[in-house]
């Protein structure tokens, strides 16, 4: 489904990505984990297109089709969701206006006609009780004085709506505590089937007992240094990222 | 003869009685023009909508006090810092008394006015920084300009910490019933260095004596200046003071004002930045009673990208006092990335007291952090209640939480005898009784 | 509310000033030019009584004596009054009895605004009258109207047949000498509309106007005038439009409203005069003076929506002289290309327990300014009065400004006001989360933008508001490069 050659990615003039490989297929969860500053925000954004980031080298390919080119909402009607570590506020505009406007925006991408609010509805109400999502929620600003685990929680509510093809959870495990995260992590269990994929990005270990990646690749200045199993994840958890900086050294 | 009048009338004879530093002159002389053209500010000008100067200027002023005034330094103990040792540069009715002063031309310049105009040493540095950061169309400030003659002088070099703070004090003695000073203050802190200044006006007994002050202080790159305005002069003496700052980069310049006194009083607060990462601080404390009047101007002009502002001023009005805060913060278009913040609080205590607040924004860049608040009140009666219902009788509840309110200004102060004896005003003027240090 | 995606996207890619259209319509206009004689002949044309010919011509008297107000935060090449036409009319004048006698021209003009007038009248019920040029075409409802007691009409027949009730309240809110253009207007104003709501009476329908230049050269000097007797409720809606012209066209309007005991007047305009083209050629300047005293227990709430004109000075105030009484002030300003606004409100709080609320929200895009100006006054009576200011502003680019000047006086010890004021932008971080969900750059704007306005918008009558919320879309269109 994706497939990232030999990514080089810059901020600023300062370079972040140095040749990341990565291939993801249907049905498949890959974990991504590293120490701070090792690039693994980076390549979410590169993925879902941030304009701040630069990619000088590589390729990245979806489903077959060159996306690097491509604007960052362009890439999310091809099916491209990320899950924000930090979602932005937006006052005033309603999680269910929001969401609206994304689906409307993808179908019309697709040359679709908007969907019926009878339709929306029934999928709103639907995918709120399948995340345990009280609808009140929905009428709230998007975003705006919501707590960390509701702003996660909220994250997961979209990507069930937007029914992405490849959902990428930045840090989605942090600043929650341990409910949330298992809600959160349950509703990502919930969404996920053969032809979806999941890449999780994360610093600890955690979010991995909740959902059981198929393969786990460590990232180290801006680089995957080693990839492997759930065991990988324990080791890393056991030894630390110490561990892994020595073991390349 | 009007007072414009006869402050156009005189100026040739204070210029032929003056030094001839060319610089200089030419700078008084085109200044009495602006003054001669603008005359007295009236409630016209936007800006001198809620200040009237009419009554102070109907009155005939002596504008060329005598020299012999002396004054023990025993009666006027009070007003200096108590217990630490400071620089002082004493003025008794506009006059140098080097028998009260205490000065220094050991590394750093604490010294006159007056004599860096006259000594040929000075001539590069008054005619590079003398009278370039006032505005030049304001009629007050210009007004000082053509009689600018005495005053502080103040030169921190490059990397040195004043280890003393220093005290600029103005008395006034009343041998002149009416009074017109016009001090002049020229602070310069070169690269790297750092300063605490005190300015004090001060009548000695009650009289008519007005006082037009401009000062002009210029901080260098990473310089810290701590500049604090005592203000609680006796009933009858006015102050106007124009006050400007050239901020270069990353420097801090940091102004408190405590207006507790006066009949009327007007500062002109005038911040300009012309580096990066600058940031400037603003501190008003106002408690009024009678009819007292206060204007606060502040006007801070973020020209460069970067930088930081904070204004925080509250106010306590009693009786018939009025006070005004017009304060006006500038974002120009390179000035990206700015932040600042102006908040203005007050407490109308009784039944004839006003506030007028304006406080403006003026934006051109976008990506910037600006936010003002006002907010005119009482004290929370739920607060008030809790006190009381911990026994505390209502007027003690209720200048104690105004207490509160005003105490908060003074965290920011650096020095700290100066700051137990600022709390220590406040405390007595609101009628709370202390009981302990704070 | 309805999200209507379709009907944005088309709006969307009407780059143009989409009401910019002339209507061929026979019209009968005067000379240019303003002297003594031109203002008996407007008062002589439209069979005035004698009171008001003298009045006008005491407004003019002053005006001549008055100079043209220099303070606001806007620059523009002062109009010459001497060329400006100051009455042009459709020349069939305006007797229709029914819709049917109205020139079919005319109602193509509706049609373009949106107003279908029968649409209109069949759906909404919504009372209309239309005003173009200087005079008022049609007025619809107005016998469902008549059956409450409620008068709604134009100035002009009100004049006529309520010369009572004009003389009674005409020019005691803003009397003729208030300031330059009320001057100017009191001399030469040619139509507006008349509202009479008697007591007790709830008027059972929106009530609205609809004002558009037509003719070239002409200013639009219109007078409105809307009395809430006691204890009665009416909802008021004021819309505006103008052809683009390459010169500049004057509008100066006055609104005075009287609200009496425990009535209430709920006044929403929507403003989209021409607002110049991309280079900030043209455009209608929009000088007006709006204007309502609050008896006690009444309650006057302006809310406007301003995304047109050149340059706008305007300031919908409230007199709260009654007890009790409440003033409101919701606005949206939104300013693009070389436009210039310098809007606000005056809070006047006299009575005792008296409350007002300002909610600003300032849009600068392009090289426009945008300015608040705002005056909160509690004079020494006015015991417990409470005033809240919000004034936000939202920068869009390096070349606009927003500016805010908010006064404030207090003179009672008991006032509690609160004003707050920020400023900010539309954050990349906002719009590339936006992106990411698959929402383009210039929908996330037109998102943001609604949610920022939502306190404002709320506020408007649902027709107006869902025109509002496209107005905001097309004004701020091409915005952001």
């Amino acid at each position: 489904m994706l497939t990232i050659e030999n990514l080089h990615a810059t901020v600023d003039g300062k370079s972040i990505l140095n040749g990341v490989d990565l291939d993801v297929k249907s049905g498949e969860v890959h974990a991504i984990m590293g120490p701070n500053g090792s690039g693994k925000s980076t390549l979410s954004s590169v993925i879902a297109g941030n304009e701040i980031y630069e990619m000088t080298e590589g390729n990245i390919l979806l489903n077959g089709e060159e996306i690097k080119d491509m604007d960052a909402e362009e890439r999310a009607h091809k099916g491209i969701f990320m899950s924000f570590q930090y979602p932005v506020e937006i006052p005033g505009v309603s999680v269910t206006n929001f969401i609206k406007t994304a689906i409307n925006s993808s179908r019309k991408a697709q040359g679709l006609s908007d969907m019926l609010a009878s339709e929306m509805l029934k999928k709103i109400r639907e995918k709120a009780e399948l995340l345990e999502i009280d609808t009140k929620f929905l009428s709230r600003s998007l975003n705006e004085g919501f707590s960390g685990g509701e702003k996660k929680r909220n994250e997961i509510f979209q990507m069930a709506m937007l029914e992405p093809k490849l959902s990428i959870l930045d840090e989605t495990d942090s600043g929650l505590d341990i409910d949330a995260l298992k809600i959160v992590a349950n509703g990502v269990n919930k969404l996920r089937n053969n032809n979806n994929a999941v890449i999780i990005i994360t610093h600890y270990q955690r979010l991995l007992n909740y959902i059981s990646p198929d393969f786990v690749h460590v990232l180290h200045d801006g680089k995957i240094v080693k990839s492997g199993t759930k065991d990988l994840a324990h080791e890393l958890e056991a030894k630390g990222y110490d561990w892994i900086k020595d073991d390349i050294d | 003869m009007e007072l414009k009048e006869k402050l156009l009338n005189s100026h040739l004879a204070f210029e032929e009685q003056s030094d001839v530093n060319e610089v200089v002159q030419t700078q008084r002389i085109n200044s009495l023009k602006v003054f001669q053209e603008k005359g007295f500010p009236t409630k016209k000008i936007e800006a001198w909508k809620y200040t009237s100067l009419s009554s102070l200027i109907k009155k005939d002023y002596v504008l060329f006090p005598k020299n012999d005034t002396q004054v023990e330094f025993k009666k006027i103990k009070k007003y200096f810092l108590p217990d630490i040792e400071t620089f002082k540069i004493v003025f008794i009715n506009g006059i140098y008394s080097p028998f009260l002063s205490d000065t220094t031309h050991d590394g750093l310049d604490v010294c006159l006015l007056s004599a860096a105009f006259n000594q040929s040493k000075y001539n590069e540095i008054i005619k590079k920084y003398f009278n370039k950061s006032v505005i030049k169309d304001e009629s007050l400030a210009s007004l000082n300009t053509a009689y600018a003659r005495e005053g502080a002088y103040i030169f921190i070099p490059k990397n040195m910490v004043s280890e003393k703070p220093i005290e600029i004090m103005h008395f006034s003695t009343g041998e002149q019933k009416t009074l017109w000073l016009q001090p002049r203050n020229l602070i310069i802190v070169e690269k790297n260095s750092q300063v605490q200044i005190i300015e004090r006006h001060q009548s000695l007994v009650d009289h008519d004596v007005v006082t037009n002050s401009v000062t002009e202080i210029y901080a260098h790159n990473d310089a810290l200046v701590d500049y604090y305005k005592i203000q609680n002069d006796l009933d009858s003496a006015s102050l106007i003071d124009n006050t400007y700052i050239d901020q270069e980069k990353n420097s801090h310049v940091s102004v408190h004002t405590f207006s507790f006194g006066g009949n009327l009083v007007r500062n002109n607060l005038n911040y300009l930045h012309k580096g990066e990462h600058i940031m400037s601080t603003l501190k008003g404390l106002t408690i009024l009673k009678d009819k007292q009047h206060i204007d606060h101007n502040t006007l801070v002009n973020h020209s460069k990208p970067n930088c930081e502002s904070h204004q925080d001023y509250k106010g306590i009005f009693s009786d018939q006092s009025k006070g005004v805060f017009n304060g006006k913060i500038f974002v120009h278009k390179t000035a990206q990335k700015t932040n600042a913040f102006q908040q203005s609080n007050n407490i109308l205590i009784d039944d004839k007291a006003t506030i007028n607040s304006k406080p403006q924004l003026e934006i051109f860049a976008d990506d910037v952090k600006c936010s003002h608040g006002c907010t005119i009140g009482q004290l929370n009666e739920e607060t008030l209640f809790y006190l009381r219902s911990r026994g505390i009788p209502r007027k003690e509840a209720k200048a104690l939480l105004t207490y509160a309110f005003a105490n908060n200004i003074l965290q920011s102060v650096q020095i700290n005898v100066l700051k137990k004896r600022i709390n220590e005003q406040i405390a007595e003027k609101l009628g709370v009784d202390l009981g302990f240090d704070l | 509310m309805g999200y209507t995606e379709e009907e944005l996207k088309k709006e969307l890619q009407t780059k143009e000033y989409e009401y910019g259209f002339y209507t061929d319509i026979e019209s009968e206009t005067f000379p240019k030019g303003l002297n003594e004689e031109i203002v008996s002949a407007i008062s002589k044309k439209k069979g005035e009584p004698n009171w008001m010919t003298e009045w006008r011509l005491d407004a003019y008297r002053s005006w001549l004596k008055m100079e043209e107000p220099e303070w606001a935060n806007v620059s523009y090449e002062k109009p010459d009054f001497q060329n400006i036409s100051y009455y042009s009319a459709p020349k069939k004048k305006n007797k229709y009895k029914s819709l049917d006698e109205v020139d079919p021209e005319l109602l193509k003009t509706f049609d373009k605004l949106g107003i279908s007038i029968d649409e209109q009248k069949k759906l909404s019920g919504v009372a209309m009258d239309i005003v173009v040029d200087s005079v008022s075409v049609a007025t619809t409802f107005r016998d469902t109207l008549a059956e409450k007691g409620i008068i709604f009409c134009s100035i002009s027949e009100a004049i006529k047949n309520h010369s009572d009730l004009v003389k009674k309240y005409i020019g005691t809110i803003i009397p003729a000498k208030d300031n330059y253009y009320a001057a100017l207007n009191s001399a030469v104003f040619t139509d507006g509309s008349f509202c009479y709501i008697p007591k007790g009476v709830r008027c059972p329908m929106e009530l609205s106007t609809y004002f558009r230049i037509n003719q070239a050269g002409t200013g639009q000097f219109e007078r409105t005038l809307v009395i809430a007797d006691e204890e009665s409720y009416v909802s008021y809606l004021e819309g505006c439009t103008a052809p683009s012209r390459d010169e500049n066209q004057l509008h100066a309007a006055v609104v005075e409203l009287i609200a009496h005991d425990n009535a209430e007047i709920k006044y929403s305009t929507v403003q989209n005069w021409f607002p110049g083209d991309k280079d900030g050629k043209g455009g209608v300047f929009n000088f007006v003076t709006k204007r309502g005293i609050c008896h006690k227990n009444a309650k006057i709430s302006w809310t406007q929506v301003e995304t047109g004109s050149a340059v706008t000075w305007k300031y919908p105030s409230c007199i709260l002289k009654g007890d009790n009484s409440i003033g409101e002030f919701y606005s949206i300003a939104v300013t693009n290309n070389f436009q210039q606004a310098d809007t606000g409100t005056k809070m006047i709080h006299i009575g005792k327990n008296t409350k007002s609320t300002i909610i600003s929200k300032g849009i600068s895009a392009g090289q426009s300014q945008n300015s608040y100006r705002g005056l909160v006054q509690v004079s020494p009576r006015a015991q417990n009065a409470r005033n809240f200011s919000q004034c936000d502003s939202l920068l869009m680019g390096n070349k606009c400004g927003a500016h805010t000047f908010p006064y404030i006086e207090a003179r009672n010890k008991s006032a509690q006001i609160e004003h707050e004021a920020t400023t900010s932008k539309i954050g990349e971080d906002q719009i590339f989360y936006c992106n990411q969900r698959g929402i383009d750059t210039e929908k996330a704007i037109a998102l943001i933008v609604n949610g920022f306005s939502k306190e404002v918008l709320n506020k408007l009558p649902m027709e107006f508001a869902v025109e509002a919320q496209k107005l905001l879309e097309i004004t701020l269109e091409g915005s952001v490069g």
